[in-house]
């Protein structure tokens, strides 16, 4: 299968589809090249061996008017039986046409008339056996009722004619034979190329940064554009990975103090009694630090997730889903909320599963953050012809239809949110991991609700 | 047990030793990798608590050089890096836990006594039976019994009690069930885990005098016989 969609894939390549136009182009011309040298070669041909029986006409009348019906058949036998001229053809019959005279055996009865020219066919000796010869002739009265038939063997004429059909013919096939292979090897060979590029750039798209396109020893358009590429890849990689390095820095350098703040709110706290005002304090000085730290992770991972530098797998979507909503089903029930899931078996994707985790539990937390009691959230995913389409919808206040967009950006908390707790994040690292994984991210009125829904390319 | 503690920044590195001589440990610090390797390689750690970024040697190739000399003590790696990405990393180079600042001690306590625990040599891991108290767990036949009585639990419900027996009398974060029985590493924003410890309660708690599930304030949960 896999040979076959290879081979079908030469087919479609343009390098063949060039070859295979310009091959029919060239045996477009081979046809006319050769049809007007065969007409050319024609009209000299024939008219020579024409002019050379009109002459012999001419000079066979005069002879008539001066020798002797005698003299004449003897004259007729001689140029009959002369070797010199080849495919001289001579009769002279009687007027019962009975042949007097000439090396034809029979006056010629079915012979195909075209004005005072004939054309008929007689047999000759060849080597044991015989052959039929086209002849061309002219017939003219002799006096006292015998008749006169000259002519010539234009067999030689036939053959070559056939010969250069033949020629024409074999030149067109060999034409669209050498364009073929030639359109198939040239579509292989591009093909190759083609698809060592697009396997580098799939690997690339899947975070690894340090693929390069394959550069042969070879001074092609292809191949520069190949280290044009590279350059351009070396670049990326390098702000890339400097990007990561802002961001892990920027990580450590906030982790660190928060870390040490944490420590002397901990410590703090194990010194005061329980429930002193002095404990409160401290205890909320803790609080906040867990609320930075949340927001931290997620920034993080937004950026983490927009430099494309995450490591990715093959990760089975069909039983995350299945697992997140069993995840997050005992909580929604806790809240009065049904939590309905359809998820579709089997359905693959890579990428990576922590943040895709990370997705889902943000929709979900979402969801059941923002749907009175009584409500229902809906999970579905299913696979078309390759696409995965993941949706989770809610039938809460949802949001309003100018205001999707603006929720997809950093740090948005609509008006109608700021009861609830939460980052505000929750919706941009969803978009964020979406980018990620080349998905399509559509936010829709769910009627009422919430309509979030993912759509996975092929 | 005996814990070498490998941390530059000397806040959390005395925090951090004072909170587990509390709990009565002994504690060894290092301030920097070269230390630490040196302190590793020359006394019997029963565990080891590793900050990711340290000055001379890097904690990664601190726990990569103490497993290549076969080092097999449990280590914990603290990282102010903390991405999906690098957890992988950390506890490939040889790891046995990964946890990201700031953490609340509680936290950390319930994970080394996890590794502690583990490096017991895991005899509960070959186990076919677990038990506490009048509660046991076949993990062959998936039975569950209390007292003698059937206690039909989900595959999920069946799956935190088995870890939590294992980590019994141990205390269990709300992250630590989160990564041991799903595998995920993130934060949920509402209390998916407590709903899913309080289903659990209801199946093998309820119907008898004595509760074995515990919720520890400010930390997690504790299956435990009540003294």
């Amino acid at each position: 299968m896999d040979q076959e969609k290879r081979f079908l894939g030469v087919l479609t390549s343009s390098p063949f589809r060039i070859a295979i136009v310009y091959s029919i182009l060239f045996s477009i011309g081979a046809v006319g090249l050769l049809g007007a040298v065969n007409f050319a070669v024609s009209r000299v041909i024939d008219g020579s061996t024409d002019n050379l029986i009109e002459a012999e006409v001419q000079g066979l009348r005069e002879q008539v008017l001066v020798l002797s019906r005698a003299d004449f058949i003897e004259l007729v036998e001689q140029r009959s039986q002369d070797q010199d001229v080849r495919g001289a053809v001579y009769l002279m019959v009687d007027p019962q046409l009975k042949p007097v005279a000439g090396n034809v055996p029979a006056w010629p009865t079915a012979a195909e008339d075209q004005g005072k020219w004939v054309q008929f066919k007689i047999s000759v000796p060849y080597g044991d056996a015989t052959r039929e010869h086209e002849v061309r002739a002219r017939r003219f009265p002799l006096p006292g009722g015998f008749r006169m038939l000259v002519g010539h063997d234009v067999q030689e004429r036939q053959d070559v004619k056939t010969v250069m059909m033949r020629g024409l013919i074999a030149a067109v096939a060999a034409t669209l034979l050498l364009g073929l292979g030639g359109g198939i090897w040239l579509g292989r060979r591009i093909l190759a190329q083609a698809g060592a590029i697009s396997a580098v750039a799939t690997r690339i798209m899947q975070g690894d940064l340090s693929q390069r396109l394959p550069v042969r020893d070879a001074e092609d358009e292809i191949n520069k554009l190949a280290l044009e590429i590279n350059r351009m890849l070396e670049k990326i990689e390098q702000l890339t990975l400097g990007m990561r390095t802002v961001l892990d820095s920027a990580a450590h350098d906030l982790r660190t103090p928060l870390n040490r703040l944490q420590a002397t709110a901990e410590a703090a706290m194990s010194q005061l009694a329980a429930g002193s005002q002095e404990r409160r304090v401290v205890e909320s000085v803790s609080t906040e630090v867990d609320r930075m730290r949340s927001t931290l992770d997620a920034l993080l991972r937004i950026a983490l997730a927009e430099t494309g530098t995450v490591a990715r797998e093959r990760v089975d979507l069909s039983a995350l889903v299945e697992s997140m909503v069993e995840l997050y089903e005992p909580v929604s029930e806790e809240r009065g909320l049904r939590l309905q899931s359809t998820v579709a078996t089997g359905a693959q994707i890579q990428g990576s599963r922590q943040l895709l985790a990370q997705l889902l539990a943000n929709l979900l937390d979402n969801a059941v953050k923002f749907t009175p009691a009584g409500g229902c959230i809906q999970v579905v995913l299913h696979t078309a012809n390759g696409i995965v389409e993941l949706m989770v919808a809610d039938n809460g206040p949802g949001i309003a239809a100018d205001k999707r967009e603006i929720v997809l950006g950093r740090r948005v908390r609509l008006d109608e949110a700021r009861n609830f707790p939460g980052s505000g994040l929750g919706l941009s690292l969803v978009a964020a991991v979406a980018k990620l994984h080349g998905a399509r991210l559509i936010l829709d009125d769910a009627g009422p609700g919430l309509r979030v829904t993912l759509r996975f390319g092929p | 047990m005996h814990i070498l503690i490998v941390e530059d920044d000397q806040v959390a590195r005395d925090y951090l030793a004072k909170g587990l001589r509390e709990v009565g440990h002994t504690v060894d610090v290092a301030a920097n990798g070269l230390e630490g390797l040196q302190m590793a390689s020359s006394l019997p750690f029963e565990l080891a608590i590793v900050d990711r970024m340290l000055p001379k040697l890097d904690g990664l190739a601190l726990v990569q050089s103490l497993r290549a000399t076969g080092r097999k003590m449990p280590v914990l790696i603290l990282s102010a890096l903390g991405e999906v990405d690098d957890r992988i990393t950390g506890l490939r180079a040889g790891g046995d836990d990964y946890l990201t600042k700031p953490y609340h001690l509680a936290e950390l306590l319930a994970r080394v006594e996890a590794l502690a625990r583990r490096g017991d040599g895991g005899g509960s891991e070959a186990n076919t039976k677990l038990r506490l108290a009048d509660l046991e767990l076949d993990r062959m036949t998936r039975r569950v019994t209390r007292g003698g009585k059937k206690i039909e639990l989900t595959a999920r419900e069946f799956q935190l009690l088995e870890f939590m027996m294992r980590h019994s009398g141990q205390v269990v974060t709300r992250t630590m069930l989160l990564e041991g029985v799903w595998d995920y590493h993130f934060d949920p924003q509402t209390n998916v885990i407590d709903v899913h410890i309080s289903r659990l309660r209801q199946a093998i708690d309820k119907d008898f005098e004595k509760p074995l599930l515990h919720t520890v304030r400010g930390a997690g949960y504790s299956l435990r016989e009540d003294e």
